[in-house]
């Protein structure tokens, strides 16, 4: 009975797929064909004179400013190698769950932009998508790292300073009290001491995103491993080490909610919301904040007086920054129609011209050898010369989780809400994380 | 031809039945389904894991909080929504000149969109908010409370807010009910001496059953499949303090875990089918007609 309904089921199931999937689907899928047998038997010059083939970018709708697209990118493309590139935009609020579909249904567009991050958790990285260790333009990228994950460059970009994490700060107000950028965590707690004592919020902490309380571990806690035990997150990954494990973690967890404990914060964490930020930094309410520097860009854009910077999170002694790579990367399925010819778009986009152009136009840092890096806004070149050349930049856990984190979110937040204490929080993170990594498949769990 | 004519009124439900059973049966029938299974989108193949995910939702502790709050929620806005809309009702029918516009009054919270009570509710809330203040000014400090960040209050909040946003709704169908009362049962109550409490006993709610049992499963299925308003006030937190089951089943499909959301979403089904059913037919035979 069970097995006959489950056939039943499986076929309704395919049939509904089938019809929701024909409308996008169909059309392309012949075309594609068609164009891969040609792209297979003698396409390989790629150049004008071949036919005219189609590949598929699927981005998502908030991403469609992003500099990859630029129709005067793409045209050039088209002009030069008779590769068009039509853009699939996925709505917003539905990016993952279409792009999810497409994937298990082998429907897959050419090339895809999403989250380096978000497509090991949501995507399967390792399973949907190609490998680009051996393409051309790899040996002149500076920062490998912010492409990689499982130790591959899985992904594409010209820049090398998305979503850089730390403590948000405002210089003007360190310049007036005479502080200095602490190196630890006895400094912090001094620095806060300071600025609580001029009547300014040392600290503010939008807790009720809980996603913000993560910002100090995920630095913390990478930068601890990083440099004492390189292989944890893969024993982490793999079952054999738990995260309650690291008692410095625990310890990270602590200081995070002593700096609120001690009244460094605003009074309401747990009421206050991200979108406050911009605000309390523009009144000068606040002094600083665990942030990226997507913060940094946000205040500038209001008022352009308001001198903010960006250092590492002071869980120890003399911390890296953390990386997040976070921002869109351009991805290849494995199963791409047209892998040939996404490949070449890749290459035509890390071209030192194209490259450039798109570096200068974002003001962001070059992540190609021969691409020079524009002048860049204050804050981004002192992080430039303070970490990312001294090398002193390291991935946040972000990278290393490949399951969903809400729930991690969830149980940061319940820390300040007083139901779990740092270690009570670790400890439900590994009974949840090793059930969600079960649910995955993982080996080891 | 008495049997034509008979088969001839079931053709006519076959167009109704067809597009019902293709957009809910199905549906319901192919959601019970997955409900069996560790379905992922991650997954090569779905598998038939029997009762696991069911078994996983009684010993997740998260789950079991959701469902204890989820009673909670459906206990006090069944009661709150249902006696404030009552006396609101009676109070709105007896000869008031400004009666029209308090209805009206009482009647708008019910058309606003959960996110406009949400964006006017949490900064009153806030510890440092209008309430918490208001408390404060009238002497009274020791009220003041963290009501959306304290775990142990959050759920009662939420509840509150719904109740005073759709009271209004409930208040509208009991003031219909009672306008279909005729005047002359209160007239003679008051020939034989009846007081007004006792006319509200005995003619009042007796014959307003048939509006109370549909606000009674309006209230309740509405407070069993809760989601919106604690989506906009808490998002289930802080932690996990305010999930219900309707957020629970937002986090497992979220999380990837489809199969174990379809789960979810079959056994509010079965709750909301056995509390619902036996309490309509109870409240029905209680019923009486004019």
């Amino acid at each position: 009975m069970s097995k006959r309904m489950k056939k039943i089921a499986t076929g309704l199931l395919a049939g509904i797929m089938t019809l929701t999937l024909a409308a996008c689907g169909s059309d392309n899928s012949g075309k594609g064909n068609a164009a891969a047998t040609d792209s297979g038997s003698g396409n390989s010059g790629g150049s004008s004179t071949g036919k005219k083939v189609t590949i598929e970018l699927a981005i998502s709708k908030s991403s469609q400013d992003s500099a990859f697209v630029a129709q005067d990118v793409l045209d050039e493309f088209e002009q030069k190698t008779n590769i068009k590139v039509n853009l699939q935009l996925l709505p917003a609020e539905q990016t993952a769950t279409v792009l999810q579909t497409k994937l298990a249904v082998d429907e897959v567009p050419d090339l895809i932009q999403y989250n380096l991050a978000s497509a090991t958790t949501d995507l399967n990285l390792e399973r949907n998508f190609e490998i680009l260790d051996n393409e051309p333009w790899v040996s002149r990228l500076l920062n490998k790292d912010v492409l990689s994950a499982y130790d591959h460059v899985y992904s594409f970009h010209y820049s090398q300073d998305t979503g850089m994490q730390g403590v948000v700060y405002n210089k003007d107000i360190f310049k007036d009290l005479g502080l200095e950028i602490p190196k630890n965590y006895e400094e912090f707690l001094a620095v806060c001491e300071k600025i609580k004592a001029s009547g300014i919020t040392p600290v503010f902490m939008p807790f009720k995103d809980n996603w913000a309380a993560n910002i100090w571990p995920a630095a913390a806690f990478a930068d601890w491993a990083a440099k004492n035990e390189p292989s944890l997150f893969e024993d982490i990954n793999a079952g054999r080490k738990k995260w309650s494990d690291v008692p410095e973690f625990a310890t990270f967890l602590d200081q995070q909610y002593e700096v609120y404990k001690k009244g460094y914060t605003n009074t309401d964490i747990l009421s206050d919301s991200y979108d406050m930020a911009v605000g309390k930094f523009l009144n000068k309410e606040t002094a600083m904040m665990f942030m990226g520097d997507w913060l940094i860009v946000n205040v500038a854009e209001k008022d352009p007086n308001v001198h903010l910077g960006l250092f590492a999170i002071p869980s120890s002694e003399d911390a890296n920054l953390g990386a997040s790579p976070l921002g869109g990367q351009l991805f290849i399925p494995k199963k791409a129609k047209h892998m040939d010819e996404a490949k070449k778009f890749l290459e035509f986009l890390a071209t030192k011209e194209v490259a450039q152009k798109m570096v200068d136009s974002q003001g962001s840092v070059s992540n190609f050898s021969d691409v020079t890096t524009p002048k860049l806004p204050d804050y981004k070149q002192e992080i430039v010369d303070q970490y990312i050349t001294p090398k002193k930049t390291t991935l946040t856990t972000d990278a290393y989780m490949i399951v969903d984190r809400s729930e991690l979110y969830r149980l940061l937040q319940d820390e300040f809400a007083g139901g779990l204490d740092a270690k009570g929080v670790l400890k439900a993170w590994d009974e949840k994380f090793s059930q969600l990594m079960k649910d995955k498949g993982v080996e080891g769990f | 031809m008495k049997v034509s004519k008979r088969l001839y009124s079931y053709y006519l439900i076959w167009p109704a039945l067809l597009i019902y059973s293709v957009f809910f049966v199905l549906p319901a029938l192919t959601g019970l389904f997955y409900s069996f299974t560790d379905w992922r989108l991650d997954r090569e193949a779905i598998k038939f894991i029997g009762w696991d995910n069911f078994e996983r939702i009684f010993t997740d502790r998260t789950l079991l909080l959701a469902m204890k709050n989820t009673a909670i929620f459906a206990i006090v806005t069944v009661l709150g929504k249902n006696l404030l809309g009552i006396a609101l009702a009676v109070g709105l029918n007896m000869k008031l000149k400004s009666k029209n516009l308090l209805r009206a009054i009482f009647y708008s919270p019910s058309i606003l969109s959960v996110l406009v009570i949400s964006i006017v509710f949490t900064p009153m809330l806030r510890s440092d908010g209008t309430i918490n203040r208001i408390f404060e000014a009238v002497g009274l400090p020791s009220l003041s409370q963290a009501w959306l960040t304290n775990p142990a209050l959050v759920i009662w909040t939420v509840a509150f807010v719904s109740i005073w946003q759709h009271t209004g709704f409930q208040m509208a169908i009991y003031l219909a009910g009672l306008q279909s009362i005729s005047k002359e049962y209160y007239e003679a109550a008051t020939i034989d001496g009846a007081g007004s409490w006792r006319s509200f006993r005995s003619i009042t709610i007796p014959l307003l059953l048939p509006a109370i049992n549909i606000n009674l499963m309006l209230t309740l299925i509405g407070g069993l499949k809760v989601f919106s308003e604690v989506f906009v006030l808490t998002g289930g937190g802080p932690g996990n303090a305010s999930q219900v089951v309707g957020t629970i089943i937002l986090r497992s499909f979220g999380e990837g875990s489809w199969g174990l959301g379809t789960a979810v979403n079959t056994l509010l089904f079965a709750a909301v089918t056995v509390i619902a059913i036996p309490l309509l037919i109870f409240m029905r035979r209680k019923e009486v007609s004019e």
